[in-house]
């Protein structure tokens, strides 16, 4: 069995519990064991990112540090937080003088960073400690006659070279669950493109716009739900489906993958937190065989 | 700048360079600057691009090569980029877009030239540790106790002290 660190992110806990919640059933049951990291910091993503390299690496390393003071690899659920982590782990092993001037920042709390700890992210441990015939034997609850799409998240999957997930031009993973699953995987249009997530809180008028022609390319292949692996990605894509004008008939489930999968292995709905989601997912999950 | 002899292009042509550019160059992430050759795939790959005409990342490089130093740190632009990283996978010569935008903020940041999101969130991670504290209300703690999960996120506001107090000494994130 194998163990992890979980690193929830700023996001998540807040505004997504049913997202976190959901990890934990879904990895459970498959036997992997997660503990919540305490006394966490933000990983720096985006914001104190774009200010100073070395504070940056700093926050992101003292959690890679805290991981590997526990024994521990992390997982994390949020695409940037994994990109944050990933992108710093590569800088502390590449860059002698920076990892110093980190582990000075880290030595009052007896905390170090040596280069033994690894992150992934959420589709990683399916992918690698899982394994798709592992997923297979555990469907007891198939999905019949429903056609969904799949979002990755730019930070989950780019740059390869760095984070390691999923062939960045044509990723696989969520799609070969959700055909694993029993329902059918539909391409579309863009399907590598961004959400429009991170503009969000720079420009908004522009953010909808990129995450709605993400939603409009999507009702014009006709699926019936978006299953995506980011925290930040899931709330986009779900925000933006309530803009003025828009009619809510038309309005495409977002489900991550672990609330996708979880009912079809039979963890129940409630542990999902499938009732906190904004658009009821319900058309997606009446498609499920009856428990065998 | 290192030019591979005997190259088709005559490189003067194609890669303008400036002090500026030399400055990005010398930033981590700044480094493949003078590689670009100006063919424009990165706008026409860009999702910002499409949607608002006041950015266009292959001009943004161009003026950065053309050394307008002045012009592109004080302008929000560098700053607009969602680090997709699209453009960077379709670039054909290798240059990473985000990347060199990336140096820019940092440049720009050194000089107090920080939009004010930028600002306000960092300064925010700097006092509270992450993000959301304000947004943590009763009604999540609630849905999370539901849940099952723990009602104490538990993160810890020491760190991020001792962070601003070393990085943002003139507390350029006020
Ligand atoms: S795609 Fe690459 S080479 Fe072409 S303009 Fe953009 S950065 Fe320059
Ligand atoms: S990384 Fe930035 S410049 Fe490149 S496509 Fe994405 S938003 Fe546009």
């Amino acid at each position: 069995m194998r163990e992890f660190a979980l690193y929830l992110g700023c996001t998540t806990p807040v505004r997504l519990p049913q997202y976190e919640a959901s990890v934990k059933a879904v990895l459970e049951k498959f036997g992997i064991e997660l503990t919540t990291m305490k006394d966490a910091n933000c990983c720096g993503a985006q914001y104190v990112e774009s200010l100073s390299r070395p504070a940056f690496a700093a926050l992101s390393g003292r959690i890679l540090a805290l991981a590997e003071r526990e024994g521990l690899d992390i997982l994390a659920i949020c695409g940037a937080c994994s990109g944050s982590l990933k992108t710093v782990k590569h800088e502390l092993d590449s860059d002698r003088y920076l990892r110093s001037e980190v582990n000075d920042l880290l030595k009052d709390e007896d905390l170090e960073y040596t280069g033994n700890v690894h992150v992934k992210h959420l589709l990683q441990i399916f992918q690698e400690d899982i394994g798709y015939n592992a997923i297979e034997e555990a469907i007891v609850r198939p999905y019949k006659g429903i056609r969904l799409a799949a979002h990755y998240g730019c930070h989950v999957t780019r740059p390869y070279e760095i984070v390691q997930v999923d062939d960045p031009e044509n990723p696989t993973i969520i799609d070969r669950i959700i055909e694993i699953a029993g329902a059918t995987a539909v391409d579309y249009v863009g399907k590598t493109r961004c959400c429009g997530g991170p503009m969000l809180a720079v420009d908004e008028p522009v953010a909808n716009k990129i995450g709605m022609e993400k939603i409009e390319n999507l009702q014009n292949v006709g699926v019936q739900g978006l299953v995506t692996a980011c925290v930040f990605c899931e709330i986009q894509l779900t925000q933006v489906q309530f803009g003025e004008g828009l009619d809510p008939k038309n309005r495409v489930p977002v489900l991550s993958l672990p609330q996708f999968l979880g009912p079809a292995i039979g963890i129940d709905m409630n542990a999902l937190g499938t009732y906190l989601n904004k658009i009821p997912p319900d058309n997606i999950f009446a498609s499920l065989a009856e428990a065998k | 700048m290192v030019e591979t002899k005997g190259e088709l292009k005559q490189p003067s042509l194609h890669h303008p360079s400036s002090d500026f550019s030399e400055e990005i160059a010398n930033e981590p992430g700044g480094e493949d600057i003078t590689k670009c050759i100006q063919c424009g795939m990165c706008t026409a790959s860009c999702l910002v691009a499409k949607y608002t005409d006041r950015y266009r990342p292959r001009r943004l490089i161009q003026k950065i090569l053309l050394g307008k130093r002045e012009e592109v740190l004080n302008s929000e632009l560098p700053w607009l980029c969602m680090t997709c990283r699209l453009c960077e996978e379709r670039c054909q010569e290798g240059v990473s877009l985000p990347e060199i935008f990336g140096a820019v903020r940092k440049i720009a940041a050194r000089e107090g030239k920080i939009p004010n999101v930028f600002k306000s969130t960092a300064s925010l991670v700097l006092k509270d540790g992450w993000m959301l504290k304000d947004t943590y209300t009763d009604f999540i703690e609630d849905d999370r106790d539901d849940l099952g999960l723990d009602t104490d996120l538990n993160w810890d506001d020491d760190f991020v002290k001792k962070i601003k107090k070393k990085y943002f000494k003139e507390d350029k994130t006020r």
